[in-house]
Formats: C-alpha cells, structure tokens, sequence
C-alpha cells in the first residue's frame, strides 16, 4: 500500500512537470502567431511607433486591414492566393502520383538496377536545389516553359523525399498481396492501384501535408520562374511588400494570417490519417 | 486502340511482362533524375570552369574560380554555416527526440492535442515569422526579448548584431519552426518500438534513463539516422532563415550562408562561375558530412 | 504642281484624320520594378503620353518583384538571353553587374544628349560606360541634414549656425549634456552614414580604373570623425543597424535622436513613417568639412534603363524620355514621388510650388535650401567592382565601426584588402 502511494505521488508530480514543459513549448510554438495577429489587427504605422507587442487596442485594433487586402492593387492579393493553390495542387498531384508509384517499384520488386535507383534518391536528397537553378532555368526557357505553372512544378514531379517514404512504406507491406491479386487476373498496375493504393492512404495523407506545405511556403524557384504579378505566389506578393526601403505591414501581416488558415484548416483535417500514415511507414534506414 | 486489345491480353503486352514492369515504375524517377538533377549538376560543374558575361560570352578559365574561392568572405560564410549546421544538428535531433519521448509516456496530458499544435509553425511562411523574430529580438531595450531580458534582471543585448547571439536566434528561429515535424518523424519510430521490449527491459529492472538508451535509441536509429541526414542538409544549405533576419546584411559575419555567398557571388557580384564553383563546395561539403555520419550510424552495414 | 501639292497636302491630312480614327493596336511593353511607388509615376506618365494622338499607343504592362529578386531575375534574363522586361529599374548598386562584357542594354545617348544642357549630368556618368548612357535616374539624391527642432530648441541649439561638421559635433556635445539624446545615429551594416560623408569629404572607393581608393587618409580622417563622436556618445549605433529598418523608424518617431544625415529623397521615409515628427523636422544642407571637400554627395538611386533585346527599343526610349526627361515628368518626379528631381530647370519653377503632402510636413523653403548645394556634388565612381566595394563598406567598415573598437587606420585598410582580393 504504502509503496503504491507513493508511486502514485511521484507519477503525479511527474505528469505535472511533463504537461507544464508542454505547455510552454506550445507558448513558444504559438506566440509568434500572437504577435502576428494581433499586429495585423494594427494600423501599419502602430508597427513601426511601437514595435511589436502582445496588447489589443480597442480603439486602434480593427479588421481594417483585411479589408483592406481586399482592394490592395485591384484585390491582386486574391490572385496570389488563387495561383498558391492551383500550383500546390499541381505540385501534390503529380508528386503522390509519380512518388508513390517510383517508391512501390522500388519497394516491391527485386530487379537489376534497384540498388542503383535507391543509391541515386538518397544521394539526390542530399544535394542542394539552390546550385541547380541556373541551369535549370536555362532548360526552361528553352523549354518554353517560363511563367507557367507547369514550370513552377518541374523540379518537383518525382519528388525524392516522396519516393524515399513511399519506400519505406510499401516495405511494410505484404509482397503476398502482389501474388493474391495476379491471380485474380490483375495486371500489376491493376494491383497497384485498386488494391494498394487504398492500403497506403495514410501514407498518401502524411505526403500530401508535407507536399502541401512545401509548394505553398516555396519561395526561390516560383520567382524565377513566374514574371507575371497576377501569377505570383502568395510568399512572392508577401515579397514585394517588402522592400529595402521599409514594409507595408498594413498588407504583410493580414496577408500572412490569411495565408497560414488554408494550410492549417487542412493539416487539421488530414492529421489523424497524417500521423497514422507516418506511425506506419515509420522510417527505416 | 492498341492498349485496348492489349488489355484483353495482358500476356501479350511487354509493358505487363514481370520482368519489365518493375522498370516501369521506376521509369518516372530515372527520367526525372537526368533531366532535374544530373543535366543541371554538369552544368554547374562546367560553369565553375568558366567566367560568364553574358548569353553569348563564355569564357574557359581552368582553375581560376577556385584559386579565387578562398576570400576573407567565404571562410566566413563557411564558419557561419558550420557553426550553424553544428548546433542546429545537436538541438534539432536532441529536443524534438526528448519531447517525443514525453509525449509517448503518456506522462503528458492532452498529447495529442501538443502534438498537433507543435506542428503548426512547419506551416508559416518563413518570410513573415522572420521579421516577427527580427522584431521581437530587435536593438531596443524596448524589443519584446530584452524587456524579458530586464524582467529577468539581465542586460538588453544588441541580439542580431554579434555572431554568438545572432547564430543563438537562428537555432531558436529554426527549432520554432522544425520542432514539430521532427518530433512527429521520432514518435512514428517510438511508437514503431514493440512494448514487449519494454516489458522485458523493465523486468529487467531497467529505469526510465536505461530504457531509454537501450530500447528507444536503438528501436529509433533509423529514424535518426533520416532526420539527422535531413538536418545536415537543411542546416548546410540554410539561406531563407538568415535572409529573413537580416536582408543582404551580414553584421559581424553572421547573416551570410554558403549559400548566401553563392547568392552574392552570382547575383549581386553577376559571378555565375564563381557561383558555380561555390554551389560544388557546398555539395561536396553536405555529400561529405552526410557519408562520414551515415558510417558512423552503420547506416551502410544494415541488415538485409 | 500647286493643285498636285494641296491635293498631296489634302490626302496627307485624310490619312492622319482617318488614322487617329481608326482603332489603333496599342504596342505591349513590359516593365519591371522592385518598387511600387515608381508604378504611380509611370502610370500618370503614360496616361498623359496616350493622351497625345501624336504618340504610338502604349501599353505597358508594369511588373513589381521583391528587390533583391528582381535584379537575380534580371540577371538570369539578361544571361540566358531570353525573358527579360522592355524596360526595368536597375538599383545603383546593381547597374555595373549589367554593364559587363556584351551589354545587353540600350544606349540612351540619342534621348539624353539633345537634353545634356538641362540635366544634373553627374546623375548619368553612374549608368554610363565608354560614353555611352545606359540608365536614366529619377532623382539627384543630394544628402542633406534633417533636424529635430524640438529636440536642438530643448537643447538651445540653432542648428543654422552649424556650418562644419566640427560645430556638428559641440552641437551634439550640448544636445547630449542638455537632453540626454545623441545628436545622431552611424548605421553598423548599411551604407548611408559613411559613404556620403566619406563622398563629401572628396573621397571614395574605386579609380575609374578599379583601383581601390578604401585606404587613403581622407577615408581614414572621415572614420576617425565617425569614431570620435561614437567615443563621447553624440553618435549612437542606428538601432536595427540602419536607417530604413522599422526600429529607426519608430525609435526616430519617438524623439530618439536630434539630427539625421540622408539623401534628399529619405523625404518621404519621414512623411510615410514618421508622422510625429510632422512640423518638427527642418532640412539643412550638411555642415562642411574644414579641410576641403564639397557641399554636399548625390547617392542611392535607380538607373531606368531599356533592353537591347527589346522588340520595341525606339518606342521604349521615347516614351521613357517622355516619363522621365522632360519638364512634366521632373516635376511630378517631385509631386508624385518626393524626390530631388535630375532637371536644373524646374528647380524654382512655378509647378514645383504646387502644394503636397511634403510641402506640408517640412516647409516650403526645401528648394531654395537645395538650390544652394547643387553646384557642388561630387561625382560618384561606380565601376563593375562597386558592388563588391559597396557590400564590403556595409558588411565590413560599417560594422567594424560602430560595433568594434578597431582603429579607423585598421579598419580602412582591412577593407581595402578585401575589396584588392576581391577584384580581378
């Protein structure tokens, strides 16, 4: 009895300690959010008189400035948005498509070469994009492919990191199911996709969130590739609201809290199957 | 109408032949691979012989580039990223394992719930919660961190201005943003671990510390081993981060990656060879570091 | 011949008649910018040049990019030969990179020389190279003193008896002792502290033939002031390093410090971000150095230029000498803009006097004080190794003043061998 208690006390105060570390790390994870918001609720000028801080001001905080995002530069901010999402879309299609179908082959078969493709995706993960982009422009243009979405997308249609997930993932799959389905007169991609991509939904949702969440933050390739205004992305407009010369924060700020709802609302959304998906592809080396 | 009768027949059609369909699927990757990645790298790899001046002005210089490439500004950029990559590998494998650990001992209330919300920051644009942190550890005694810094009865400190203090806010600004996504690559490795291992090390009499070096560590070496492969990566290659904390500038040294030098080189400098060769630097750096941790972590004498 | 001649006259008038009438395909030319402000300039511009039937029709479609990534995307265009703009702002510190080799830039010489007697022609010498012109420039950029009256009458200075920098300085000693402020702030990682005080004193980086200039002692003298009025606190750090970061601007807004020295066109930084200061903030021409030099440094600024590669070349020059040469477009240069405009003639115009949102801040005597200094700017020598040059001033001698206790001696010359290994 007396030992039970105390084991029950001890854990207590442990859980104690362990929520409360929690509970400031998510301050800190939240807190530049609450700078955020509460300063695009601000007129740009209170930025930059005060500073940042935590304090709404009912008399000078409004929802002016989401208003006026609206009408900045003929509601071009809308424009942004619209080629954000078509562009991520683009870019999460094609890559689960292409990432999964690459990661299967790899995972499922025995094949001459399949050591060599796997050497070459991990190796490719680990170079930088950042030194490939003039040649890699070069090949656009003479592609034709400047100011298009579609260009924006290249770089991305197999993504490696994809298909190193997808890998790992399919690896703890039964090859039994491949047979089963050859039997039943399945061709193989007829396996593949009526009966392994439903197996690897959760895998599908952890990938899309991540490639969600690349193509929408992506910065350095889209601005090179799109010369259009109209066509912009969403962290390029952000961009031009920053100059050397001092930021229209009365833009920047409400923009950038408009920009994180979608992402969010969705990451919220595919979570469960998210961290399902990568709890059961758990990454082995 | 070939496909439809192919179809009828799947026997007839090469492309369902089992000992092409494997290269089928790979296909898209090895395309992908030559177009994306292996034509552009010779290409920088032939740029960093070269002195470019314009579309139709090349010039062949052998070696030039890099007999050029050691200036005071590289092997500062060079200290600065390794500097960097350093802390950012030791905080960003340590915390976020740590974390993960708690919230899979199910000591944690909610952890679910912190799970999801320590994911969140993953989300934002780096641009704009850069210039929150740039603010929030401004010069002022009135920034948000120094008037904590005076709450606490310390000195204000000028935080972006010095090496030390502005590599500290990068690793900060980084761990905001990364934490949750490695936290949640460490929990599907945890969570991977059978509990009979557990059990056993506990009958064992195994505390919670011997637990952890026994049976986490080693149910989780090759989830670290990938997040520590990406950390490099990341933490070499680092560019949006410090340009989001400070523009162009380079105060004492600090806001300036190898990638940041390869940006001044070949764009503000319009030195796309010099660019070039310093691009290659890089990759061998990131190649080189990323070989001697995987053979440190046994990567290469996996089982099969 | 005579009815041969009016019926030629006649028909020549029908064709112009019938051509004004018939609806014209506007010509498409792009334009691309790192700042939204000059899109309201061009705008109005471009109204007024459709306006004239005389002119071909224009359509200009006008592109704004984050700075530093329009001039990378510049830069790729321009290097693969493919994508770039008609017409593109070029920042001054980024002109030479497109200056190199074969430059793919028009010259501007047939717009710019017929105007050479009306124009500040230092202003071109910046976008220039073997004669010829590549890049117009929308402003002077004369550097000039701001002054917090509120702050020098606390302190009872006048701050129109400070001629030299030396009686800037026991100023600043009286403003410190009297109200506790320092009478101005250095940037530790920017440009525009040293460089036009540096400039004014008769020095600067590079020779016309690239040579550095970083160590000679007027660079070094020009430090040694610098440092001199850091040691006794009349000079602080700029908070956030420089004059453009949103800390100066609320820190300056609040009072923080009693003068400030910055290009003309920094106008419109104080009416934009800090409108506190409105009535309070007075412009005075930069006080002189008492060994030599000159009255004042023309610096910053953005270089319009037109691509070679352009289908469009002669329209595209037209219509920016129009936007940006002629006597309209100076003028709303200063309306619209703010700045300093590049045409001697409109300086004491009776258009300039037109009221606007600057006249209202400071007051309306800002010409006549301008007037004064403007037959005494040095030129600026901006080769293709400025840009390294200038991102050492900023990175290096900038910090290494203000935040070290390095030696003025030891500062230039560790600069000036930087920027050596730089250049080749």
């Amino acid at each position: 009895m007396q030992a039970k208690r105390y084991i029950n006390y001890r854990r207590v105060v442990l859980t104690a300690l362990a929520t409360l570390l929690m509970v400031l790390l998510a301050f800190f994870a939240m807190l530049p959010f609450a700078f955020m918001f509460l300063s695009s609720l601000k007129p740009g000028q209170e930025m930059l008189r005060n500073g940042l801080s935590l304090t709404f001001e009912p008399g000078v905080s409004s929802f002016t400035n989401y208003a006026a995002l609206n009408t900045y530069r003929d509601g071009i901010y809308w424009l942004w948005y619209k080629s954000s999402a078509i562009i991520m879309f683009l870019q999460t299609v094609i890559g689960l498509f292409f990432g999964s179908l690459v990661g299967y082959g790899l995972a499922m078969y025995d094949f001459r070469g399949k050591n060599l493709v796997f050497t070459i995706v991990l190796v490719v993960m680990m170079i930088p994009f950042e030194i490939l982009l003039l040649p890699l422009y070069r090949m656009l243009i003479r592609a034709k492919l400047t100011d298009t979405y579609f260009g924006v997308v290249l770089p991305y249609l197999v993504p490696p990191f994809m298909v190193f997930f997808f890998r790992q993932y399919v690896l703890g799959l039964p090859r039994e199911l491949l047979e089963a389905g050859r039997i039943d007169g399945c061709t193989d991609y007829g396996v593949f996709f009526r009966i392994m991509v439903p197996i690897m939904i959760p895998a599908f949702g952890a990938m899309t969130i991540l490639s969600c969440m690349n193509s929408w933050n992506n910065l350095l390739w889209p601005l090179i590739v799109l010369s259009t205004n109209e066509k912009f992305t969403i962290p390029i407009g952000m961009g031009t609201t920053i100059t050397p010369y001092g930021n229209a924060f009365d833009v920047l700020m409400p923009g950038a809290v408009m920009a994180v709802v979608p992402i969010v609302i969705l990451y919220l959304f595919a979570q469960k199957t998210f961290i399902a998906g990568l709890t059961a592809g758990s990454v082995k080396g | 109408m070939q496909r439809q009768s192919a179809n009828k027949r799947p026997r007839a059609n090469p492309l369902t032949n089992p000992k092409v369909v494997p290269y089928v699927f790979v296909a898209p990757f090895v395309i992908y691979f030559l177009l994306v990645y292996l034509y552009p790298t010779i290409a920088t790899i032939m740029m960093s012989f070269q002195r470019i001046d314009g579309p139709t002005q090349v010039e062949f210089i052998g070696f030039k580039n890099y007999e050029r490439l050691f200036s005071r500004n590289y092997v500062q950029a060079l200290q600065t990223t390794a500097r960097y990559a350093f802390w950012d590998v030791v905080v960003l494998t340590s915390v976020p394992l740590l974390v993960a650990v708690l919230l899979h001992s199910k000591l944690v209330m909610f952890a679910s719930f912190f799970k999801s919300l320590f994911f969140i920051p993953a989300l934002t644009s780096i641009i704009v919660a850069g210039i929150v942190f740039r603010l929030a550890f401004g010069t002022l005694p009135t920034a948000p961190v120094n008037r904590l810094m005076t709450l606490l009865g310390q000195e204000p400190r000028d935080w972006l201005m010095y090496a030390g203090t502005g590599n500290l806010v990068l690793i900060v600004l980084t761990l905001w943003r990364w934490m949750g996504v490695n936290i949640i690559y460490y929990l599907s490795g945890i969570q991977a671990i059978s509990p009979e291992l557990y059990e056993a090390a506990e009958i064992d009499g195994a505390g919670a510390v011997s637990k952890f070096f026994h049976v986490t560590l080693p149910g989780i070496r090759p989830v670290l081993i990938y997040v520590i492969t990406i950390t490099v990566l990341g933490g070499f290659s680092m560019f949006t981060e410090s340009v989001a904390l400070w523009q162009q500038n380079n105060p004492g040294g600090v806001g300036r990656t190898i990638v940041g030098y390869m940006y001044l080189m070949g764009f503000y400098k319009s030195n796309m060879g010099m660019a070039s060769a310093v691009g290659l630097t890089l990759l061998v750096l990131v190649l080189g570091v990323n070989l001697i941790q995987l053979t440190l972590m046994g990567f290469f004498r996996k089982e099969r | 011949m005579k009815k041969l001649l009016s019926l030629l006259v006649v028909l020549t008038l029908l064709a112009g008649i019938c051509g004004a009438f018939a609806e014209e395909e506007p010509i498409h030319l792009t334009l691309w910018t790192f700042q939204e402000l000059h899109t309201q300039l061009y705008k109005e511009m471009l109204e007024k040049w459709n306006a004239n039937p005389d002119n071909p029709k224009l359509d200009i479609d006008m592109q704004v990019y984050p700075y530093e990534d329009m001039h990378n995307k510049l830069t790729i265009a321009l290097q693969s030969g493919e994508g770039a703009p008609d017409i593109v702002d070029i920042e001054i510190n980024m002109f030479a990179n497109y200056l190199k080799g074969d430059i793919q830039l028009a010259d501007l010489n047939d717009i710019v020389e017929p105007m050479e007697d009306h124009l500040v022609m230092s202003r071109f010498n910046n976008y220039a190279k073997d004669g010829k012109f590549y890049g117009i420039d929308h402003h002077i950029g004369a550097c000039i003193v701001w002054y917090n009256t509120e702050i020098l009458e606390e302190a009872g200075v006048d701050y129109t008896t400070i001629k030299t920098w030396d009686d800037y300085h026991e100023a600043g000693k009286i403003v410190l002792e009297k109200t506790g402020k320092p009478m101005c702030t250095w940037e530790s990682n920017d440009c525009w502290s040293i460089y036009p005080l540096v400039n004014q004193h008769g020095g600067d980086w590079l020779t016309p033939d690239n040579e550095v200039r970083m160590d000679e002692q007027v660079v070094i003298d020009t430090l040694a002031f610098m440092r001199s009025m850091l040691d006794d606190g009349t000079a602080v750090a700029c908070p956030g390093g420089n004059h453009h970061s949103e800390e100066y601007y609320g820190w300056m807004n609040a009072g923080g410090c009693a003068s400030v020295s910055m290009p003309f066109w920094y106008l419109n930084r104080f009416t934009d971000y800090m409108p506190d200061l409105s009535g309070k903030m007075k412009v005075a021409p930069m006080p002189l150095w008492s060994d030599g030099g000159h009255k004042s440094a023309q610096m910053g600024g953005t270089g319009t230029a037109v691509v070679k590669t352009s289908a469009n070349v002669d329209v595209a020059k037209q219509w920016l000498a129009y936007a940006t040469l002629s006597f309209e477009g100076c003028v709303n240069t200063w309306l619209i803009l703010g700045f300093d405009p590049i045409m001697t003639d409109v300086y004491g115009s009776e258009e300039m006097k037109a009221p606007n949102k600057f006249f209202d801040y400071y007051d309306d005597t800002i010409f006549d004080m301008l007037k004064t200094v403007l037959d005494d700017i040095p030129d600026t020598c901006l080769t293709e190794n400025f840009p390294a040059a200038s991102d050492i001033v900023r990175n290096q001698m900038a910090y290494d003043l203000v935040m070290t206790d390095k030696s003025p001696e030891d500062i230039a010359r560790d600069c000036a061998e930087e920027l050596r290994s730089q250049i080749f």
